[in-house]
C-alpha cells in the first residue's frame, strides 16, 4: 500500500522534472528542420566564401593574409555536427542519408576540416608562404572533398558528365 | 506516514530525471566547443578581430567585393556569442564586465545589434561599391564593436584613458 504512493510520487516527480528541464532547454529544439537547413546551408555558404578569399588571396601573392579565413574555417566546422540533428533531411537540403547512418565518420570529417583549416591558420600566422601553398593546394580534396563525397549530392555542374550516345 | 513515501518518491523520480536530462543536453548548455567557455569566447572574438582587420586591408586595398565574406564571418560568429556568457563564466582571465548577467537583455541586443551591422557591411560589399562599403565601414568599430565593448568589457591597456598626471605632495 505505501509501495503505491511511492510509485505516484514518482510518476509525479518525474512529469515535473521533465517539465521543468524541458522549458530550461527548450531553446535549441525549436529549430524546426527548415530554419535548420537554411542555417547551416549559410554556415557552409561562408566556409566556402572563405576559401574563395584563400584562393585569391595565394593567387595574388599574400598567403600570409589568409590567417582570418583559415581560422573562420576552423571555428565553423565545429558547428557542423550540431547543425545535422536527425531528422534535417529536406527536399532544400543536398545532405546525403548517409550521415546518419555513419554518424561517427561524419563528426570525423567535420574534425579533419578544423584541423586542416587550424594547420592552414598555423601557417599563416608563421608566415610560412611555402606550407600555406602546399596545404591551400590540397585543401579542396583533403578538407572540403573528404566529406562532400560521401556525404552530399554534388551540385549539377559537379556531377560527371553523362557518357556520350 | 504515506505522505513521507510518496514525497521520497517525488525527490527520488526529481533526481534521477534531472541527472537523466542534464547528461543528455549538456553538450549544448555547458560546453560550446570545449570545456573553457572564456578561451572559447576569446577565440571568437580574436576572430571578429582578425577578421575585421582583414576587411581594412581590403577596403584600403579598393576591394570592397571581398570584404563579403569576413562581414558575413561576423555575422555568423554574432550569433554564437549569448551562448558563450552563462552565468557565472567571469573568471580572472576573462575581460567581460559583470553588468552583462545585471544587463542581460541589453547584452543581448548589443550581440544582435553586432550581427545586424555586419550583415549591412556585406550587403554593401555585395554590391561591389566601394564608396557604400567604406561609408558602412567607417561607422563599423564605434557602432559593431564599441557599442556592446564599451559598456560590457574591461578595456584593454592600450584603450585606457590615461591616468591623471600625479597631484606634487604638499609638504
Amino acid at each position: 500500500m505505501e509501495f503505491r504512493y511511492v510509485r505516484a510520487g514518482i510518476v509525479l516527480g518525474g512529469l515535473v522534472a521533465l517539465v521543468v528541464t524541458g522549458c530550461a532547454t527548450g531553446q535549441k529544439s525549436t529549430m524546426g528542420p527548415a530554419e535548420t537547413v537554411a542555417e547551416r546551408q549559410r554556415l557552409m555558404k561562408n566556409v566556402g566564401a572563405n576559401w574563395a578569399d584563400i584562393q585569391a588571396k595565394v593567387k595574388a601573392g599574400n598567403p600570409e593574409a589568409v590567417a582570418a579565413n583559415a581560422e573562420a574555417i576552423s571555428l565553423h566546422a565545429q558547428r557542423i555536427p550540431g547543425l545535422f540533428p536527425e531528422g534535417s533531411l529536406t527536399d532544400k537540403s543536398k545532405a546525403k542519408p548517409e550521415i546518419w547512418q555513419k554518424w561517427p565518420e561524419f563528426q570525423a570529417a567535420a574534425k579533419n576540416l578544423e584541423n586542416r583549416a587550424g594547420t592552414l591558420r598555423d601557417q599563416a600566422v608563421a608566415k610560412d608562404a611555402a606550407a600555406v601553398t602546399t596545404t591551400v593546394g590540397t585543401f579542396g580534396r583533403d578538407a572540403c572533398g573528404a566529406c562532400h563525397t560521401p556525404f552530399r549530392v554534388p551540385p549539377p555542374q559537379q556531377q560527371p558528365a553523362a557518357p556520350r550516345t | 506516514m504515506n505522505r513521507k513515501h510518496l514525497r521520497t518518491g517525488i525527490g527520488l523520480a526529481g533526481l534521477v530525471t534531472l541527472a537523466l536530462a542534464s547528461a543528455a543536453t549538456g553538450q549544448s548548455t555547458t560546453k560550446i566547443w570545449t570545456s573553457d567557455v572564456v578561451a572559447d569566447r576569446q577565440r571568437l572574438m580574436k576572430l571578429n578581430g582578425a577578421s575585421w582587420a582583414d576587411a581594412q586591408a581590403k577596403l584600403k586595398a579598393g576591394n570592397a567585393e571581398a570584404v563579403a565574406a569576413n562581414a558575413e564571418t561576423m555575422a555568423l560568429t554574432a550569433t554564437m556569442i549569448p551562448a558563450l556568457f552563462p552565468e557565472g563564466s567571469l573568471t580572472d582571465k576573462s575581460k567581460a564586465k559583470p553588468e552583462i548577467w545585471q544587463k542581460w537583455p541589453e547584452f543581448e541586443a548589443a550581440a544582435k545589434n553586432m550581427g545586424a551591422q555586419a550583415e549591412k557591411l556585406r550587403d554593401a560589399a555585395r554590391t561591389k561599391d566601394l564608396v557604400a562599403t567604406e561609408a558602412v565601414a567607417k561607422d563599423f568599430g564605434r557602432q559593431a564593436c564599441g557599442t556592446c565593448h564599451q559598456p560590457f568589457r574591461v578595456p584593454p591597456p592600450q584603450q585606457q584613458t590615461p591616468a591623471p598626471p600625479p597631484q606634487p605632495q604638499p609638504r
